[in-house]
């Protein structure tokens, strides 16, 4: 368990999140050291397939390119044939991995020999019909074979097209369990060598004839039909074979087929069905009729999957297969089915929207919206009534479809039924009164939006649940929200404020004339939340508002109290006061509730704003001040805020500050080239450079004793416009730089302040400061806010910055006037202690590539200029440091061998190694490299 | 008809949501990004799954009274399937996630959608639902087991063994199967080497040992009574027939048939397991949201089928009875700190008067803490609970000779400490609710007999039968205080 547990950790760490997972390494390495783990003849099954499984279901991730895909499925391959005989499950898992990898990196779709093997082995594998050659017990090996040929048929359409005759046969010898997995991958293949057929001009009885008796190689060529093949109820147009071809063979097979489909699984029946129901629609020569033996059977049926797949045969043969009778009779078992007690809810769910989408003989539209089939009526529909009793989901179902069916009723039958319903409002909204769960209030606003929408042109009805509404609201103010929420939702989907208007002016007299009693402070926060909603209708008188505010201002002691929210809440309704179209009528009470304010009330703040509103009440027209308070974006998004919307909710003063939100990047970090970035350093004083001979790693690891010693990393960016930027931020000011990491190997990255960015001006450069936990390769989010001419902030989102491996490099951290002779010293014992494994992740390694003179030189000058420790350019021998804060070393001895350039590693965080390989790859790239771990 | 990925989340109260257990099927996810094209939304990581799943389920920030994203109105949670927002309000959405919410556990899946996806596409129109759907329930009843709560380390070990029950029943994302329910191995099975005759897929090898078949038939009754002009009672009955078959060989022939006394009302609604291999169309004729035209097929009834091994439902049933079993009443008077209390129970004549047990549960909410209890019952026992507000009156096994019980008496409730609350049952709006189980009866009359299950294999089985009736959800609405129901309700 010692080896497993560090394991355990890592496999859930990937795939609780992956991009979070591989912030700390590479996914070369991570992979290298999965693979490296399947090989390990000691860890346990239950270990490899736990590894497995993160190939198994990210592929993609761990393998980027169809190459890496290629290779990994080779590896896995070998790991397959070496793992013993009775690790049947492990080696379940492999051929899926391998599937998975091979269809998912394209190497399928790109017939690689990799994939052409795998097929042949596959396709080996199922000959073994009825376990005669491996045994029971590999019978989990031949299933799996038999999914993974038809997912990859699935992802390859009309791969398995030449090989029909084959798989019948396999599928007629077998008799085991397996029975159903060979006859789905026969059904399969056939359903798409017709489908290819169909794509064909003059189809002859020959070719038609030829995909039964296909028994060839793979079709790789024949893949014309893509991956996104749709089933065929979705098509417009669906594709047909010309008719007067000899089908008998082909009716025999599906007729075969539909008889044993008994032996399948409920689930696989139902994909079996619908694999049938689309031959027999692509093949004119066959008879819907086919199915009619099954049909009784399906009616019946408790399965809810082979219920829809009935449904799906009726979509698609209408009257063709099913009579009148039938589909009356279809629809009335639906409905009781839709109200069965004994299946699940979300079964009977789903039944209901079955109802709602039932694919009627002759349908009235065919719109893919809800609407009701015909023959539904009240009467059928009975049992389907919502009840305070039904969980809030059925509740909900059921009242929008009755809702439905009451719309659609004879008048006098829908008038009890939909007094009916508005009973059923009426309880639920009894048991809010009653102080009913916040999940009770939730539904019940559900049902009363979903009530609405269907009822709200009846006007009595819809009066009465207004008056409702605010007597519920006089007795508990809490529900504010939910009723301001409700208000809105019906303005938006009905386009027809009448409604919501009404339950406005209803909740705006319930404030008025409640007891001042009642004008607690805390519910005067929800009535404000209303009143500032009931301000912005200009249809609605709002004298009395005014009235209300001022003389609770007047009459109480919030004005002494001060309280900011409070001021916050009466100055969000002023403000909406002030955009109100009939503002003159109550211009003169406004001014004074503002004047009030301004004078009275006990908060410098809330004094100031009301002065504010009360100056552009006074002092502009009302065009103006709509103008100027209703500032939108360019574009007419009215729903934006502008600063002068500063006061208008009351959820803490960062919300106020309104800053629009850009999607488009507007600026742009770009990595200031040149010599190497400035390295901070601070120099230590205490350093000598002369006197005698001391212990310099000493001296140096001293200087690790000052806190913050070395720890930083300085990189250098030009801040400059991004492309195709809008002109409104040609220029932008006072801009903050807001950093955030995407992995936890950085310390937090202070925010950095610019104070403008012109586009016709230098960009000004920005220097970042990192501090590295873990010198790992990283990417920074980055978001400025800044504001631009006009005086609006905004936020905006920069491109990524990534920060590659080399970028952490500092030079050994030393005076800059220390000898060399000091700086070698330092090397040398840095190495001799890493070779010796001090400290514990100490570790050395080897890198080799090929090279000529000159580019050494190139390669030396370019790469490690800043960290060279000793450069004997007649030796040809180089000695390179790259120091990594906090604390980390890697060392370089470069020697040139006789045929190849020996790059010597040592370094005191082995953790490194793979980011050390993959950078020195990168350097040597046109080179050719061999790599040997030491 | 495949799923993308399946996710087990659990949500212990006060803490976060934990995804418990996750599968991703890449090559799935390959033919959605195809099948979506530029709608193609990605599956995001699985640790952000979890608030966005509880957030949808309105689960998130509990003690707050209104959140948007949570309790938006026009959001309809009225299907199985819901949408997850990944960006917040009006960003891109992962459509259609399927869930089932048991206990602390949320089971979802996202079945492949096959269709263009915009205009978004009915989810009738989906093949992948119904399976998802299917996989889910399965996942359901293997996680949970029949008692639908397990044990931690249950659960635990459950978790553990899933990926190699997904390995057999869904490797590759697409469902092959149902899991096996929890606990349901049956003993002494041997493989089935393949021979002569097709094995079945949902039959993993035969039978052997000694032949028995059980076949147990339970009703259930509900019931809504109101005692009042203006409020029609109301009760059904639905019936299950439950089989073991125990009977050797590939694919043995059963016939069952489930008979009804001469003139009883016919079975509706029937539903029957998959395993049943032909019906006759009569059978099904019968359906309760249809007018009864009185010729209707009154059985008998037969099932002729293959069985699984394991215990299997073979059908189930509604059935209209013309009296309830129990008819009550119920009277609350209120008066000075203390109700006045009525019940009276009747056993109808036709019922036979020979419980297993008959409970009455008579809670009182949304008042103090009882004081004292001066209640007499003419028959049976009373037991008081006056921390829950709650008297439990035992009938026990049986009725008296008249067939009739009463409870009277006064309940003071002098507490200052408040009861147990319910939104539902204020002022005098109360109920008893009965708890009953009568063996060897039902009150549709169905019945199946011993001698009528025929099984056609080589060794002669034991045949075991049995019939019970089970009350459920029978309540008996205070006379006196308003129902909480719509008036026009005909059916439960």
């Amino acid at each position: 368990m010692t080896f497993a547990d560090p394991w355990d950790q890592k496999i859930s760490a990937f795939l609780l999140s992956p991009s979070q997972f591989l912030a700390t390494t590479t996914c070369e390495s991570f992979l290298a050291e999965l693979l490296h783990e399947l090989r390990n003849d000691k860890a346990s099954d239950q270990l490899k397939i736990l590894i497995v499984s993160l190939l198994l279901e990210h592929p993609t991730i761990l393998c980027p390119s169809s190459s890496v895909g290629e290779e990994t499925a080779l590896e896995l391959l070998s790991v397959f044939s070496h793992t013993p005989q009775k690790s049947i499950i492990l080696k379940c898992n492999v051929m899926l991995a391998i599937t998975n990898v091979i269809i998912c990196t394209s190497c399928l779709a790109n017939h690689t020999k990799m994939a052409e093997d795998w097929l042949d082995f596959l396709f080996q594998m199922i000959q073994d019909t009825n376990d005669y050659r491996c045994g029971l017990s590999h019978q989990p090996i031949r299933a799996t074979a038999c999914e993974c040929l038809r997912e990859m048929e699935t992802c390859s359409p009309g791969l398995l097209s030449q090989k029909l005759e084959a798989l019948h046969l396999l599928k007629q010898q077998e008799t085991t369990v397996l029975h159903q997995s060979y006859c789905m991958l026969y059904t399969l293949g056939l359903k798409n060598a017709i489908r290819i057929l169909t794509t064909q001009k003059n189809v002859t009885d020959l070719e038609f004839k030829s995909i039964l008796g296909g028994n060839e190689g793979f079709a790789w060529k024949s893949n014309q039909l893509g991956l996104t093949l749709l089933p065929i109820n979705m098509m417009v147009h669906v594709p047909r074979l010309p008719p007067g071809l000899d089908c008998k063979e082909l009716k025999s097979i599906m007729s075969s087929l539909l008889e044993e489909s008994y032996l399948q699984t409920p689930i696989s029946q139902s994909a079996l069905l619908r694999e049938l129901v689309e031959v027999v629609a692509m093949v004119p020569g066959l008879s819907p009729t086919l199915f009619k033996s099954q049909l009784l059977r399906l009616f019946g049926t408790a399965d809810v999957s082979l219920m829809h797949a009935t449904l799906f045969m009726k979509d698609t043969f209408t009257d063709s297969l099913f009579t009148a009778e039938d589909e009356n009779f279809l629809l009335k078992r639906l409905v009781g089915t839709a109200q069965h007690p004994l299946l699940r809810i979300s079964e009977k769910l789903f039944c209901m929207e079955c109802i709602l989408h039932f694919p009627e003989n002759r349908p009235i539209s065919s719109s893919g919206e809800e609407s009701l089939p015909v023959l539904v009526t009240p009467r059928l529909a009975a049992s389907l009534h919502p009840t305070v009793f039904n969980d809030s989901a059925t509740m909900l179902c059921r009242l929008n479809l009755l809702c439905l069916v009451h719309l659609e009723a004879d008048e006098g039958e829908a008038d009890k039924g939909i007094s009916y319903l508005l009973e059923h409002i009426m309880a639920l909204l009894k048991i809010i009164d009653n102080d009913g769960s916040r999940e009770v209030v939730v539904t019940s606003f559900r049902a009363l939006f979903i009530f609405l929408m269907h009822f709200n042109g009846m006007k009595e009805l819809s009066e009465k649940v207004i008056d409702k509404l605010c007597d519920m609201y006089s007795k508990h103010s809490r529900l504010a929200p939910n009723l301001i929420g409700l208000a809105n939702r019906i303005q938006e989907h009905l386009n027809d404020p009448v409604w919501s208007v009404k339950l406005l002016i209803g909740l705006q007299k319930c404030i008025m004339e409640m007891p001042p009693l009642q004008l607690t402070i805390h519910n005067l926060s929800w009535h404000l939340k209303v009143l500032k909603r009931v301000a912005k209708e200009g249809q609605i008188t709002q004298r009395n508002t005014i009235y209300l505010l001022l003389n609770i201002l007047i009459n109480s002691n919030l004005c002494e109290r001060g309280n900011w929210q409070v001021g916050n809440a009466v100055l969000a309704v002023c403000r909406n006061l002030l955009e109100h179209p009939s503002i003159d009528q109550v211009f003169i009470e406004l001014a004074d509730l503002l004047q009030y304010i301004s004078v009275h009330y006990d908060d410098t703040d809330i004094k100031e704003h009301a002065r504010f509103y009360y100056t552009l009440l006074t002092n502009l027209s009302w065009e103006k001040l709509t103008g100027i308070l209703a500032k939108g974006l360019d574009g007419g998004r009215a729903k934006e805020r502008s600063h002068s919307a500063i006061m208008a909710e009351n959820e803490g003063i960062a919300s106020n500050l309104t800053v629009h939100k850009t999607n488009r990047h507007v600026l742009q970090l770009i990595k200031v080239q040149g010599e190497a970035s400035q390295r901070s350093l601070e120099s230590s004083e205490m350093l000598e450079t002369t006197g005698e001979a001391k212990n310099w790693l000493e001296v140096y690891q001293g200087q690790f004793q000052t806190s913050g010693f070395g720890s930083e990393v300085t990189l250098r960016y030009s801040l400059t416009h991004a492309k195709d930027t809008d002109h409104l931020f040609d220029k932008v000011f006072t801009i903050c730089l807001h950093f955030e990491m995407k992995d936890s190997n950085y310390a937090k990255v202070n925010d950095i302040h610019v104070p403008c960015v012109f586009r016709d001006r230098k960009p000004p450069e920005v220097q970042v400061k990192l501090k590295p936990f873990q010198p790992y390769p990283t990417t920074l989010c980055v978001s400025a806010i800044f504001t631009t001419q006009d005086g609006r902030s905004w936020h905006s989102r920069l491109p990524d910055v990534s920060v590659s491996f080399s970028e952490i490099f500092l030079p050994l951290p030393l005076p800059p006037n220390t000898s060399c002779e000091c700086k070698e010293q330092v090397f040398d014992r840095i190495w001799e202690a890493a070779a010796s494994g001090n400290p514990d992740k100490s570790a050395i390694s080897l890198f080799c590539f090929k090279t000529g003179d000159e580019s050494l030189t190139d390669l030396i000058k370019t790469h490690f200029q800043g960290y060279l420790i000793t450069d004997q350019q007649s030796k040809r021998f180089w000695k390179v440091l790259f120091f990594l804060p906090p604390t980390c070393h890697v060392l370089l001895k470069i020697t040139q061998a006789e045929d190849a350039i020996q790059v010597s590693i040592a370094t005191d965080n082995w953790e490194l190694l793979p980011f050390v390989n993959s950078y020195l790859q990168n350097i040597t790239d046109h080179c050719s490299t061999t790599v040997t771990d030491g | 008809m495949s799923v993308r990925a399946l996710w087990v989340v659990s949500h212990e109260k006060g803490e976060s949501g934990k995804v418990r257990f996750s599968r991703r099927f890449p090559t799935v996810e390959f033919r959605a990004k195809s099948l979506a094209g530029t709608q193609y939304v990605a599956v995001p990581e699985d640790r952000v799954i979890p608030q966005l799943l509880l957030t949808e389920l309105g689960l998130v920030d509990p003690d707050k009274s209104y959140v948007e994203a949570r309790d938006d109105c026009a959001r309809q949670h009225r299907s199985p399937a819901v949408e997850l927002r990944l960006d917040g309000p009006g960003g891109r959405t992962l459509w259609p996630v399927l869930t089932v919410t048991q206990g602390v556990l949320i089971l979802a899946c996202l079945p492949l959608v096959e269709a263009p996806p915009v205009p978004r596409p009915p989810l009738p129109s989906l093949a992948s639902v119904s399976q998802g759907l299917a996989l889910l329930s399965g996942l359901q009843d293997f996680l949970c087991g029949p008692g639908g709560k397990p044990e931690s380390d249950v659960l635990a070990s459950r978790l553990a063994a899933l990926p190699s029950v997904l390995l057999q029943v869904c490797p590759l994302g697409r469902p092959l199967d149902t899991p096996p329910p929890a606990g349901s191995v049956p003993a002494s099975v041997a493989p089935s080497p393949g021979g002569a005759q097709k094995q079945p897929a949902w039959k993993a090898g035969v039978h052997r040992g000694r032949a028995v078949v059980s076949v147990a038939l339970t009703e259930k009754v509900r019931s809504m009574q109101y005692s009042k002009n203006s409020q029609q009672d109301i009760w059904d009955v639905y019936g299950m027939v439950m089989c073991k078959c125990e009977v050797e060989g590939v694919l043995p022939n059963v016939i069952v048939t489930l008979t009804l006394p001469h003139n009883g009302s016919p079975l509706q609604d029937i539903l029957v397991h998959p395993c049943v291999t032909s019906l006759d169309a009569s059978l099904l004729t019968a359906c309760s949201v249809d007018e009864n035209d009185g010729s209707a097929f009154s059985g008998p009834y037969k099932f002729p089928f293959s069985p699984p091994l394991e215990l299997f439902r073979l059908c189930s049933y509604t059935s209209q009875v013309p009296v309830p079993p129990i008819l009550g009443s119920y009277k609350l008077k209120a008066e000075e700190n203390h109700l006045k209390v009525n019940v009276v129970l009747k056993l109808h004549e036709s019922v036979k008067n020979s419980f297993e047990y008959c409970d009455a549960h008579i809670p009182f909410f949304n008042q103090n803490l009882m004081g004292s209890v001066e209640v007499k019952v003419s028959s049976g026992q009373l037991e008081v609970s006056k921390e829950k507000n709650l008297l439990v009156w035992v009938l026990g096994q049986k009725f008296p000779k008249s067939r009739e019980a009463t409870l009277e008496g006064t309940v003071h409730f002098s507490g200052t400490v408040a009861g147990p609350t319910d939104p539902l049952c204020s002022g005098l709006t109360a109920y008893a609710k009965l708890h009953f189980r009568v063996p060897d009866l039902t009150l549709s009359g169905c019945c199946v007999d011993q001698h009528s299950v025929q099984v056609y294999s080589s060794a002669k089985p034991r045949i075991v039968t049995t019939r019970e009736l089970v009350s459920s959800e029978y309540y008996i609405w205070n006379s006196t205080g308003d129902t909480p129901v719509s008036s026009g309700l005909m059916v439960l």
